[in-house]
């Protein structure tokens, strides 16, 4: 999904406003609907559109079922990981047999695999060090007497689901 | 006698500080950087968590539900981005760390 594969659409204006308003709606939540306030409100929307282009190309398109899916994979995950650590951190002992780990990833550089990063730094034992581009990542695991690369390529499986086939294999 | 919504809210917010507490155990007693980051990052994520489910039923209007999810969302994002970034320093510094 590299910006020299795909040739950059020019985002519709339909695209824009939806994400304009969007990130409007976002900051009268945070904020408040004060009329003194809303003509920070618009430029902020404004600001945070503009980045959005550059930061989420237009033309990338999300599976919303297989978002549903991943979200409903990812938060008992994020329990696990929690309680994982607060029975690691309260017991009598330490029992930690941390190292690093090799893996290679085939989503595509940029935003999907920095997503999938700061998605698995959320999931059980596992915390990203580095990606590359070739999709070579180095992980720091709590305990690497799991099965740490089965578990990895399942979260990539489910992270993949997300995608639409063309962006698939940029 | 205490109300549905009250005795909701007590045991999430227990329960969420209870996981802020293991991950300060966890940052006091894991033996390397790495590992440290670790207890930070996810254990004090699930304890937002359960502290803003808890306090969804005491929200008085609608925004102030979506601003407490915002809130956890907004710190769910730092922290797996800011988690990484100490991790790669750290290892970089101490590459058996």
């Amino acid at each position: 999904m590299s910006p020299s594969t795909i040739p950059r659409l020019r985002p519709s204006r339909s695209a824009l406003l939806l994400r304009a308003l969007g990130f409007l709606a976002l900051w009268l939540a945070l904020i408040g609907t004060a009329a003194n306030d809303w003509p920070f409100g618009l430029l902020a929307a404004a600001a945070a559109t503009w980045a959005s282009l550059a930061l989420w190309p237009p033309d990338s398109r999300l599976s919303l079922p297989g978002l549903a899916r991943f979200v409903l994979r990812f938060l008992p995950q994020a329990v696990v990981a929690g309680v994982d650590i607060a029975r690691r951190a309260m017991a009598p002992r330490i029992a930690l047999n941390p190292g690093l780990v090799d893996y290679q990833t085939t989503l595509p550089a940029g935003l999907a695999q920095g997503a999938m990063c700061a998605v698995m730094s959320l999931q059980p034992g596992k915390l990203p060090i580095s990606c590359q581009a070739s999709g070579a990542m180095l992980i720091h695991c709590l305990d690497t007497e799991t099965q740490v690369g089965a578990e990895l390529a399942a979260d990539e499986a489910a992270f993949l689901r997300i995608l639409p086939e063309r962006g698939r294999h940029g | 006698m205490i109300s549905l919504a009250d005795s909701f809210t007590l045991a999430f917010v227990a329960a969420g500080a209870l996981l802020f507490l293991a991950g300060t155990l966890g940052l006091l007693r894991f033996p390397d950087t790495l590992s440290r980051l670790h207890a930070l990052s996810k254990a004090d994520n699930l304890g937002l968590g359960l502290i803003v489910i808890g306090l969804l039923p005491q929200t008085q209007t609608i925004a102030g539900g979506v601003k407490l999810v915002c809130i956890w969302l907004l710190a769910q994002l730092s922290a797996a981005t800011a988690s990484q970034l100490i991790a790669g320093i750290a290892a970089r510094r101490q590459p058996d760390a």
